[in-house]
C-alpha cells in the first residue's frame, strides 16, 4: 500500500515511521526545503526531530519530497491519483493529513526587542553565537493571538513553551525575567518547573498588557496589576504566539474532501479519521497540541491507514498491554443550594497536575448550575482549559458565571456563609451557600499510577504512552484529560505496541558478583529500570565464614529502554553495553495489499 | 446605592458580549485615562457590574473616558466599554450638557439640529462663563474660516 503524508513535522515522520514498520511504501510530502516544521524552529528541539528521523532516513520504502504541494487530486477506486506543484504524479492509497501548525504573527506589535517566542528562540539558540550585551531585563506576554475573537481556541502549549524558554534563558544568562500571563496553563510535571522558577526569582505576574513602545534601548511596557498603572522599561519583550491552523487546511479539505471546522482545522469524524474515507489526520491538523500527543495521534493515524485498528485492540486488551483505570466517580453539588463558589486553586505543584481534569469538572458543575438559576462563582489561580475546551470556558463565562482571577499575592479566606479575597487592593467577600475545593477532590487521584506523575520528566519523550513493554498507559492513567483524548491515544499506544515489536535492542549486561551495590546506576537511570535487590552472600573477612545481605544492582529489562546512561556512571564497569554496533532493520518482504 | 443594573441594557449589546471577559486588564494597560488618574480598570468596573457593586460617579473611568476605544482595540475579545460607560453615565444622571443636548434633539428630530442643540447649551455656557473666552475662541477659528473671499 502506498501513503502519502502531507506534512514533514513531528507527527508525520511520526506516522511514517508506523506505515513503514508494517512493510508499507510512505510519501512524505513537504512544501519547506526542511523536514521539522514548527518542531525545527526551537533550537532545543531541532537535535531531538533529527534523531527521531534519521531512525528511518535510509529506509528504501520511505520517500521524502521537498518543495513541493499538492495541485490535484483523482479518485479513482479508492485510490488517489495526486498532481504535485513540481510536476510529479503520484498514485496512493491511503491520505495522512499532517500540515500542522502556523504560529500567528502578531505585526502590529513587532519590532526589533518586541519579539515573537520563535525568534526569541533563535536568539539564544548558542548556533547563533553569544547574546547580546543589553540582556538583563526579558518580559514574557501570554496569550497573544490565541483565546480571543478571532480565534476563541486556547493553544495549549505557549504557556509551556514560555517556562521551557525561561529555562533555556536562564541556562546561559542571569537576566531579571518577568512572565505576565492570564491563566498558567502547565501540564504534568511543569508545575514543578513553574514553583523552581518561582523560586529563582522569576516573577509571575497575572497581567497582560499591548503597551509595548520601543526604542532604540528598549521597551516601555504598561500594565495594570495590584489596582495601579505599572510603567516597566524591559530590554525585551517576548510574545507568545499562538499555534493556529495551516492556511492551507481548507484547499487540501476541497482536494481530498474531508471537511474543516469553523476554526480551520480538520473534522474528525471518528479519533484521527476525517470524514473522506481513507483520508486520515493528526497532530496539528486536528488542534493545537504538543510535540508529545503530535507523536501519539502521528502513531494513531499510522495504524489507521495500514492496518485494522478493531482486531489489533482488541489483541492488545486480551493481552493486557493497554493500561487504563476508569476516572473516579468526582461528586458534584446537586441543586439544592442558592449560590456556589469553587475554588480551583493549590500550593501544591504535585497536585496541580489535577488542573486540568478538575477544571473541565468544576466548569461543567458550574454550566450545570448556573443553567438552574444559581449565582456561581469560580475562583481560580489557573484555570486549565486547552484547546478545545476553552470554548467550553468561553460558554460558561458567556452565560454568566463569575470567574474570579486570584492575582498573585491575593488569597482566598472563608468565614461562616461568605468567602473573600484578601490581598492586592482590594478585599472582596461575597456571599455563598456552598463552596467547593479542589483539595477536597485530589484524594481521588491518589494511589495511581499517572504515566506523566512519573515518566513526564520536564523534557521529550519520543514514547508518550509506554510505562515498560507490557504496559502502555492510555485515558485516565496517561494523563487525566478531556475525553475525546481515550480513543486517540489507544490508537497511539497500538502504534507504539507496533513499533516495539521485534525490535533488535542490546541491553546492558552486568556481572553481579563484581557490583559494589552503591546505587549509582539507579540514580542514573531515567526510566527507573534499575533496582537494588538484597543478595544473601557469604563472606570472611578475617575470620569466620558469615551470611549477610548485599546489595546488588537488577536490571528490569521490560523498563530499559537501552540508552547507555547506567554503564557510563558504573564507577567499576560491572554494567556495560555490548560494544557491537546496532543495526536498523528494515523490512524486506514484499508489500502486502 | 447609585443604579447600575441596567447599564448593561442599556448599550444595545447583550449581557455575554461584556461578560466573556477574560479578565487579562490588558484594557487597562493601554486606557488614555490612565495618564492622568493611573488606577482605572475597565476589567475591574465590568466585574463589578456583574457581581451588583457599587459603582460611584467620581471615578477616574466614569468621569473621564474619552471613549477613544484604545481598550475595545486591544482587548482580545473587542468588548465595548466605552459603551458601558455611557450607559452609566446615563444611569448616575452625570452626562455633560452637550451630551444630553445631542441626544435630546437626536430624540425629538432624528438628526443633529444644531438650533436645539445650541438652545439647551446656551444656559452651560453662559453659567459656567464660557462667553467671556467667545471672542478669542471666534479669533482662533477665524484662521479656518474664509475670511476674505475676492471677488472678481
Amino acid at each position: 500500500m502506498n501513503v502519502l503524508i502531507i506534512g514533514g513535522g513531528i507527527s508525520g515522520v511520526s506516522a511514517a515511521k508506523v506505515v513503514l514498520k508494517e512493510c508499507h511504501n510512505a510519501v512524505i510530502l513537504e512544501n519547506t526545503p526542511e523536514l521539522g516544521g514548527t518542531m525545527a524552529h526551537i533550537a532545543n528541539c531541532r537535535i531531538g526531530f533529527k534523531t527521531f528521523y534519521d531512525e528511518i532516513k535510509d529506509d528504501p520504502r520511505l520517500r521524502v519530497i521537498r518543495d513541493a504541494s499538492v495541485e490535484d487530486v483523482k479518485k479513482t477506486h479508492s485510490v488517489f491519483s495526486v498532481a504535485l506543484t513540481n510536476g510529479e504524479a503520484l498514485n496512493v492509497d491511503r491520505v495522512i493529513v499532517a500540515a500542522g501548525l502556523s504560529p500567528y504573527d502578531p505585526v502590529e506589535y513587532k519590532g526589533k526587542r518586541v519579539l515573537t517566542s520563535l525568534e526569541y528562540d533563535a536568539r539564544i539558540d548558542q548556533r547563533n553565537g553569544e547574546l547580546p550585551e543589553d540582556f538583563d531585563k526579558i518580559g514574557f506576554f501570554l496569550c497573544v493571538g490565541s483565546r480571543s475573537k478571532e480565534y476563541p481556541l486556547c493553544s495549549s502549549v505557549c504557556c509551556s513553551y514560555t517556562i521551557r524558554e525561561v529555562k533555556w534563558t536562564l541556562q546561559r544568562a542571569k537576566p531579571e525575567i518577568s512572565v505576565f500571563y492570564n491563566d498558567l496553563r502547565l501540564f504534568g510535571q511543569e508545575f514543578y518547573l513553574e514553583k523552581i522558577y518561582r523560586d529563582a526569582g522569576v516573577r509571575f505576574v497575572r497581567a497582560n498588557s499591548r503597551y509595548f513602545e520601543e526604542d532604540e534601548t528598549g521597551v516601555t511596557v504598561r500594565y495594570f496589576v495590584d489596582g495601579e498603572l505599572k510603567e516597566e522599561r524591559f530590554n525585551y519583550v517576548v510574545l507568545a504566539i499562538g499555534l493556529r491552523p495551516n492556511p492551507d487546511m481548507k484547499h487540501l479539505g476541497a482536494l481530498f474532501g474531508f471537511s474543516v471546522n469553523e476554526y480551520g482545522f480538520a473534522a474528525e469524524k471518528t479519533p484521527l479519521t476525517t470524514d473522506a474515507e481513507g483520508v486520515f489526520a493528526c497532530g496539528g491538523a486536528l488542534e493545537p497540541m504538543n510535540i508529545k500527543d503530535s507523536i501519539l495521534t502521528g502513531f494513531g493515524a499510522g495504524v489507521l491507514a495500514v492496518r485494522d485498528a478493531g482486531p489489533l485492540i482488541a489483541q492488545s486488551r486480551d493481552k493486557g498491554l493497554l493500561w487504563d483505570e476508569e476516572p473516579p466517580e468526582i461528586k458534584m453539588p446537586d441543586g439544592n443550594l442558592a449560590s456556589c463558589a469553587f475554588y480551583l486553586g493549590t500550593d501544591d505543584p504535585g497536585d496541580a497536575m489535577f488542573y486540568e481534569y478538575m477544571s473541565a469538572r468544576f466548569v461543567e458543575a458550574a454550566r450545570t448550575l448556573k443553567q438552574a438559576g444559581k449565582t456561581v462563582y469560580i475562583v481560580t489561580k489557573n484555570i486549565v482549559m486547552p484547546s478545545y475546551d476553552e470554548l467550553t470556558f468561553e460558554k460558561a463565562r458567556r452565560e454568566g458565571v463569575i470567574v474570579i482571577n486570584l492575582e498573585e499575592g491575593q488569597s482566598f479566606a472563608v468565614a461562616n456563609g461568605s468567602f473573600a479575597v484578601k490581598g492586592g487592593e482590594k478585599d472582596l467577600s461575597f456571599d455563598v451557600d456552598h463552596i467547593i475545593y479542589f483539595n477536597d477532590y485530589t484524594g481521588n487521584f491518589e494511589g495511581r499510577e499517572f504515566l506523566s506523575v512519573y515518566r513526564s520528566e520536564p523534557q521529550l519523550r519520543w514514547n508518550p504512552t509506554r510505562w515498560s513493554r507490557k504496559k502502555y498507559h492510555v485515558g485516565f492513567l496517561r494523563h487525566p484529560r478531556d475525553k475525546r483524548w481515550k480513543p486517540r491515544e489507544v490508537l497511539g499506544a497500538i502504534g507504539e505496541i507496533i513499533l516495539d515489536r521485534e525490535e533488535e535492542r542490546l541491553y546492558p549486561t552486568m556481572e553481579e558478583e563484581r557490583c559494589s551495590g552503591c546505587g549509582s546506576c539507579k540514580d542514573a537511570c531515567p526510566q527507573k529500570a534499575i533496582d537494588m535487590t538484597i543478595t544473601d552472600t557469604q563472606v570472611s573477612i578475617f575470620g569466620p565464614i558469615v551470611s549477610t545481605g548485599v546489595p546488588k544492582a537488577h536490571i528490569n529489562e521490560d523498563a530499559c529502554v537501552a540508552c547507555g546512561l547506567c554503564a557510563s556512571t558504573c564507577p567499576s564497569d560491572v554494567i556495560k553495553l555490548p560494544e557491537q554496533e546496532q543495526k536498523i532493520q528494515y523490512c524486506t518482504a514484499p508489500i502486502p495489499r | 446605592m447609585p443604579k447600575t443594573d441596567n447599564a448593561i441594557e442599556l448599550t444595545g449589546y447583550l449581557r455575554q458580549d461584556f461578560s466573556v471577559c477574560l479578565g487579562c486588564k490588558i484594557c487597562a494597560s493601554v486606557c488614555s485615562v490612565n495618564d492622568i488618574s493611573g488606577n482605572a480598570n475597565p476589567q475591574d468596573m465590568l466585574q463589578r457590574i456583574f457581581l451588583g457593586r457599587e459603582i460611584s460617579a467620581g471615578e477616574p473611568l466614569v468621569r473621564s473616558c474619552t471613549g477613544c476605544y484604545r481598550c475595545t482595540g486591544a482587548c482580545p475579545w473587542e468588548i465595548r466599554i466605552p459603551d458601558v460607560v455611557r450607559a452609566l453615565r446615563h444611569e448616575l444622571k452625570i452626562e455633560s450638557p452637550f451630551e444630553k443636548a445631542f441626544k435630546g434633539s437626536v430624540a425629538l428630530f432624528g438628526r443633529v439640529y444644531e438650533p436645539y442643540v445650541l438652545m439647551k447649551a446656551v444656559p452651560f455656557l453662559l453659567k459656567g462663563g464660557y462667553i467671556q473666552h467667545m471672542g478669542r475662541w471666534m479669533e482662533y477659528m477665524g484662521f479656518h474660516l474664509p475670511h476674505k473671499v475676492k471677488r472678481t
